[in-house]
C-alpha cells in the first residue's frame, strides 16, 4: 500500500492557503542578528502587544511597569481616577530616569526617585522642587509621554508606534472576534505566573506552541496519550485557520484516555489545565471548538507576533514570548483558573499546576535552548515543515509581509 | 511529649511532615532533591487517605483554616506536585528545563 | 646556559625573542578569529575509540567554541562517524545524554529517527509532509578520523588537509609504537570550568619553568636538581603547528614514605625516575636520557599528550569564551589487576590532582591581570618555546 502524501495533494491545510508554499523555511530568522533588528523596527515597535489584563489594576492608581526590551522601553500601565487605563513610557521628563523602579504597586502620584520631579495618574507633571531654578518651563508641555493602549476581553495592549496605523480592534480582526464572550474575567480571577529566560531566538519558544505534532513524541510519558489515540496517533488537529497576521488552532482530546489515580481525585474538584475530557464548548464563541467536536479539549488564539491564548472548558493557559536578543527570550506562562473556593478545589488547581509546570515548562521549555544551540550551528540551513505545522509556516510569511510593507 | 501536629484521625501522617511546606519554591525543591523511593512512599501514604483528607478540608471556610489542616493541606499540595513523578515519569522530574530556574511570579495586586 | 646563546630559540629563529602581546588572551575580536579560523578549521581531538568499543555506542560532544554539539557513534559496520547532534526537522538537538548505546537515534521532539549511519529511517505521521526525499535529509556529517585510537573530528564541511597530513610524519613518527592502546584500559577524567582565558590555561602546561616555583612543596624536586635547578627540559622538537617537549627527571629524589610503598605495585601518574625508556619506541625520550620522565606532545590548538612509560595522559582546553574554559584532564594507565596496584593507581591520581589544584590557582589570577591592561605584553624565556611557537601558528592561521 503507498500512501497518499501530500506533496500530491497539498495537505489538508496547506491546499487552504496555496500562497504560503510547502517548502523548507530558513534557519536565518532564528539565528541572524540583522533579522531581530527588522523584526524590532517593523513589527514590535508597530504593533499591538499584549503585556496584562485588567485584573492586574483593579482600582485607580493600582499600576504595574512593563520592560519591553524588544521595543527598547519601558511602559508604565495604570488606572487613572477617571478609572481608565494610561500607558506610558517609563521616562521622567527631567533627565530621563525611570519614573517607577518597582514591578508593581499602587499610589497616588509617580515621583521620580532622582529629584523628585511628580507626576499624576493622567501622566501630567504636577511638581518641579526647586521650580525657579529652571528656565520658563512649561510644566504642561512636560508630562510623561503617552503610549497607546487599548483592552480586548480585559486584556491590556499596548502599542508604541507613536501612530498606530490601526486600532487594536482592527489589528485583532476576525480571529479576535471569535473568542469574544469566551468568559475571560471569570478565569482571570485566579492567575499564576512563570517567567525564565532562555538562551533561544523567540520563535523557537513560540513554535513550540503552534503545533501539537510534537505531543506524542515529546510528552509520552506525561500527556501524550491524554491527547493522541490510537485513531489519531499523531495528534492531526480538529482546525487550523488563518486570520491576517493571527491563526487559531483547536486541539481534540483522547476520549478513551484512563486518568491516574490523582489526576482523577484533582478533577473531582475542578477543572484541569490540560483537560483531556469531559470538555464542554456549549455557549462559547464561534473560535472556541470551532468544528463543534465532541471530542474538543482546547482552542487557541495565535495572536501575532509573540502571543499564544489558549482557552479550555474551566480555564486559560497563555504564553507571551518577550525577545531580548536573536538568541535570547523573556518567556512568560501564565494560567488563569478561577478563583479556588475550597481548599480541595486548591489542591485539585495544585495538581493542574504541577502537570503544567512538567509538561510544558519543564518538557517544551527543555527543548527551547538545545534547539538553539544546533540552528547557530550552521549544519543546516533550513528546517522542515509538514501539514499540521501551518502556522510556523505561516508567522514567517506574516513577518516577510512586515518587512516589505 | 511532642504536640499533635495533624487533625485528628490524621495524626499516623505525622512520619510525612517534611512534605508540608507552605510555598510552591520550597515543595519544587523538595520535590526535585529527594529520591524516589521517599517520595514513593509518601505517595503511597497519602492517596488512599485522600477522600478522607478533602472531604475534611471541605468543611472549613478559606478563611479560616486552623493550623493542624493547614499542615493537613499543605500535605495535599505536595502530593499534587509529586504525583507526575510517580504515576508519569518514574524519576523526581522529567528531563528539560530546570523548574529552579522558573521564576513563580503574583502579578495581582497584593495589598494588605 | 651560556649567556647570549639559546638552546632551544636558535633552532627556530623564525619565532623570534620578543615579548609578545597580551591582546590574544583578553580580546573577544581576537576569540571570534580564532573560532572561525582555528577552531572551525581544524582537526581537534574530542575523545577515545575505547569510548566506544561496541556498535550503537555513541557520546555526544559540545563544542561550544564551534557553536556546535557533535554526535560521535561506531556504526554497525564498526567505522567511527561524527554528526552534528541536530535534527533534520525542525533543528533540536537529537540525542540528549552524553552517552550511551543504541540501535537507532529518535529525536525527543517529534520522533525522527535516524540509524547509526546518520540516514533518515523514519518520519513520524509522514504522509502530512510535503513531497520530502528521506534520503537527503539524514544527519549532517562532520570530517573525522582517527590517530593511535584518538578520535579527532574537523568541523570544516571541507577540511584543508587529511587528518595524517595535519599531524605531519614527523610528529607521527615520532611516537609511532607507543602503547597508547594498551595504557588505555583505565580513564580517570575530570572537568572544570575555569575563568581564564584557553591559552592561559594551556600554557601553564606547555612549560615547566614554574615547577621549581609553583610546585616546590608537591614536586619541586622531581623534575628540577641541584645540576638542573629550573628543570630545563631535554630537548624541544617543533613540527608546526605542533611541537614536543622532553624533560628528565631528578635522578638523585628520595622518595617519600608513600611513594616508596606506592612504587611498589605500579605506575604514578607521571613517572618520576628510574624511567627507562627501552621498551618504548626510539622517538621518545629522543635524547635517550636514563633518567627520563616524560614527553610532553602538543597538538595544535588545544591539546596536550604527556606520555611516559606505563601512563599518559591528556590535557585538552575547550575555550567557551574570550575568558572562559573549560579544562579537560584524562589519565592512563593500564587495568590494576590487584588491590595494591589500584592503591598505587589512587596515590597517583590524588598526588596529581593537587599538582593540577596548584596549577589552577594561577589561571584565573593570571586572567584577572591580563585584563588589567596593565601591560600589553609579557616576556618569555628560551624553555617556554612552544607557548611562542603557539602564538605564532595562531598568527599565521589567523592572516591565512
Ligand atoms: S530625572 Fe527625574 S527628577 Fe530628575
Ligand atoms: S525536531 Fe526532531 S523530530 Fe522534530
Ligand atoms: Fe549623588
Ligand atoms: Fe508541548
Amino acid at each position: 500500500m503507498t500512501l497518499q502524501t501530500n506533496g500530491a495533494t497539498g495537505g489538508k491545510w496547506h491546499a487552504r492557503y496555496p500562497e504560503l508554499g510547502t517548502g523548507p523555511v530558513p534557519i536565518e530568522p532564528y539565528i541572524s542578528l540583522e533579522y531581530f533588528e527588522k523584526e524590532r523596527e517593523h513589527i514590535f515597535r508597530k504593533v499591538w502587544l499584549n503585556v496584562g489584563r485588567v485584573e492586574q489594576i483593579p482600582e485607580p492608581g493600582d499600576y504595574f511597569v512593563k520592560d519591553l526590551a524588544v521595543c527598547r522601553t519601558s511602559v508604565i500601565i495604570v488606572r487613572g481616577h477617571d478609572g481608565q487605563v494610561h500607558a506610558f513610557h517609563n521616562m521622567c521628563s527631567h533627565r530621563g530616569n525611570p519614573v517607577v523602579w518597582n514591578a508593581k504597586g499602587t499610589c497616588k502620584m509617580f515621583t521620580c526617585r532622582y529629584h523628585s520631579w511628580t507626576y499624576g495618574l493622567d501622566g501630567t507633571l504636577r511638581h518641579i522642587p526647586d521650580e525657579k531654578n529652571f528656565y520658563g518651563i512649561k510644566k504642561d508641555a512636560h508630562g510623561l509621554t503617552p503610549v497607546a493602549v487599548d483592552t480586548w476581553e480585559g486584556f491590556i495592549f499596548i502599542n508604541v508606534d507613536p501612530r498606530p496605523k490601526e486600532t487594536l480592534r482592527e489589528y485583532l480582526g476576525a480571529a479576535g472576534e471569535s473568542f469574544e464572550g469566551y468568559p475571560f474575567a471569570e478565569m482571570a480571577t485566579g492567575c499564576s505566573t512563570w517567567e525564565v529566560d532562555v538562551n533561544a531566538n523567540w520563535k523557537v519558544c513560540k513554535d513550540a506552541f503552534q503545533e501539537v505534532y510534537h505531543i506524542f513524541s515529546l510528552h509520552n510519558k506525561s500527556t501524550g496519550a491524554a491527547f493522541a489515540s490510537t485513531s489519531n496517533p499523531y495528534l492531526n488537529v480538529h482546525e487550523l485557520a488563518l486570520f491576517g497576521p493571527h491563526a487559531r488552532i483547536s486541539v481534540p482530546a483522547n476520549l478513551d484516555w484512563k486518568p491516574t489515580p490523582v489526576e482523577a481525585l484533582a478533577r473531582r474538584y475542578g477543572m484541569l489545565a490540560l483537560q483531556k475530557q469531559g470538555s464542554s464548548s456549549q455557549g462559547m464563541p464561534s473560535g472556541v471548538n470551532p468544528t463543534a467536536s465532541p471530542d474538543w479539549s482546547f482552542s487557541g488564539l495565535i495572536y501575532f507576533p509573540n502571543m499564544c491564548l489558549f482557552v479550555a472548558d474551566g480555564g486559560i493557559i497563555m504564553h507571551t514570548m518577550w525577545p531580548l536578543s536573536e538568541n535570547r527570550t523573556h518567556w512568560e506562562a501564565r494560567t488563569y483558573f478561577p478563583k479556588a473556593k475550597t481548599l480541595a478545589h486548591r489542591f485539585s488547581q495544585e495538581y493542574s499546576r504541577a502537570t503544567f509546570v512538567d509538561g510544558v515548562l519543564v518538557e517544551d521549555g527543555g527543548t527551547f535552548e538545545k534547539t538553539q544551540s544546533m540552528l547557530a550551528s550552521g549544519a543546516k540551513k533550513q528546517v522542515i515543515l509538514g501539514d499540521e505545522e501551518l502556522l510556523i509556516r505561516h508567522h514567517h510569511k506574516v513577518t516577510e509581509q512586515f518587512f516589505n510593507a | 511529649m511532642s504536640k499533635r501536629q495533624l487533625p485528628e484521625g490524621f495524626q499516623d501522617l505525622e512520619p510525612y511532615l517534611e512534605w508540608s511546606l507552605a510555598t510552591d519554591r520550597e515543595r519544587s525543591i523538595k520535590r526535585q532533591t529527594s529520591p524516589m523511593t521517599k517520595i514513593t512512599a509518601f505517595y503511597q501514604a497519602v492517596v488512599p487517605r485522600m477522600d478522607e483528607i478533602l472531604a475534611y478540608l471541605e468543611q472549613y471556610p478559606l478563611e479560616q483554616v486552623p493550623a493542624d489542616a493547614q499542615r493537613l493541606f499543605y500535605l495535599t499540595l505536595s502530593l499534587a506536585k509529586i504525583a507526575p513523578a510517580v504515576e508519569m515519569y518514574g524519576e523526581p522530574v522529567p528531563e528539560g528545563l530546570d523548574t529552579l530556574r522558573l521564576e513563580n511570579i503574583d502579578i495581582y495586586p497584593t495589598r494588605s | 646556559m651560556a649567556l647570549g646563546k639559546n638552546k632551544w630559540h636558535d633552532r627556530y629563529p623564525e619565532l623570534g625573542t620578543g615579548p609578545i602581546p597580551v591582546e590574544p588572551y583578553v580580546s573577544p575580536e581576537y576569540f571570534e578569529q580564532e573560532r572561525d579560523r582555528i577552531f572551525r578549521k581544524t582537526w581537534l581531538n574530542i575523545g577515545r575509540v575505547e569510548q566506544i568499543p561496541q556498535p550503537g555506542d555513541y557520546f555526544v560532544k559540545d563544542l561550544t567554541v564551534c557553536n556546535t554539539s557533535i554526535l560521535v557513534v561506531r556504526g554497525k559496520d564498526g567505522e567511527v562517524r561524527a554528526f552534528h547532534n541536530m535534527c533534520s526537522h525542525r533543528g533540536n538537538q537529537l540525542v540528549w545524554d552524553t552517552k550511551g548505546r543504541c540501535q537507532t537515534f529518535s529525536c525527543k521532539f517529534h520522533g525522527w529517527t535516524y540509524a547509526l549511519d546518520g540516514s533518515l529511517r523514519h518520519i513520524t505521521d509522514e504522509h502530512n509532509f510535503f513531497g520530502l526525499k528521506k534520503e537527503t535529509l539524514g544527519m549532517t556529517p562532520l570530517a573525522v578520523d582517527t590517530w593511535e585510537g584518538f578520535i579527532f573530528i574537523n568541523v570544516d564541511p571541507d577540511p584543508q588537509q587529511a587528518l595524517s597530513e595535519y599531524l605531519g610524519k614527523g610528529l607521527r613518527t615520532s611516537i609511532t609504537g607507543y602503547p597508547f592502546e594498551d595504557l588505555s584500559t583505565n580513564c580517570f577524567s575530570w572537568h572544570t570550568d575555569v575563568q581564564a582565558n584557553w591559552k592561559v590555561a594551556k600554557d601553564a602546561f606547555q612549560e615547566v619553568y614554574h615547577i621549581s616555583t609553583l610546585h616546590r612543596r608537591i614536586i619541586g624536586d622531581v623534575y628540577a636538581s641541584k645540576a638542573n635547578p629550573y628543570a630545563n627540559a631535554l630537548d624541544f622538537t617543533l613540527y608546526p603547528p605542533h611541537g614536543r617537549v622532553s624533560l628528565s627527571a631528578n635522578p638523585g629524589r628520595k622518595l617519600t614514605g608513600v611513594e616508596s610503598i606506592v612504587q611498589g605495585f605500579g605506575s604514578t601518574v607521571l613517572q618520576q625516575n628510574n624511567s627507562a625508556s627501552e621498551e618504548l619506541p626510539a622517538g621518545v625520550n629522543p635524547t635517550g636520557y636514563p633518567h627520563w620522565s616524560f614527553d610532553g606532545l602538543a597538538l595544535f590548538p588545544n591539546c596536550l599528550i604527556y606520555v611516559s612509560k606505563g601512563t599518559y595522559l591528556t590535557h585538552i582546553f575547550w575555550p567557551i569564551t574570550e575568558n572562559l574554559t573549560r579544562w579537560e584532564i584524562r589519565t592512563y594507565s593500564p587495568q590494576a589487576e590487584t588491590l595494591s596496584g589500584r592503591f598505587s593507581q589512587e596515590y597517583g591520581k590524588v598526588s596529581f590532582r593537587d599538582t593540577l589544584l596548584e596549577d589552577a590557582s594561577t589561571l584565573e589570577r593570571t586572567q584577572t591581570m591580563l585584563r588589567s591592561g596593565a601591560k600589553k605584553e609579557i616576556v618569555l624565556q628560551d624553555e617556554e618555546l612552544l607557548i611562542r611557537q603557539h602564538y605564532k601558528v595562531t598568527e599565521s592561521f589567523l592572516n591565512a
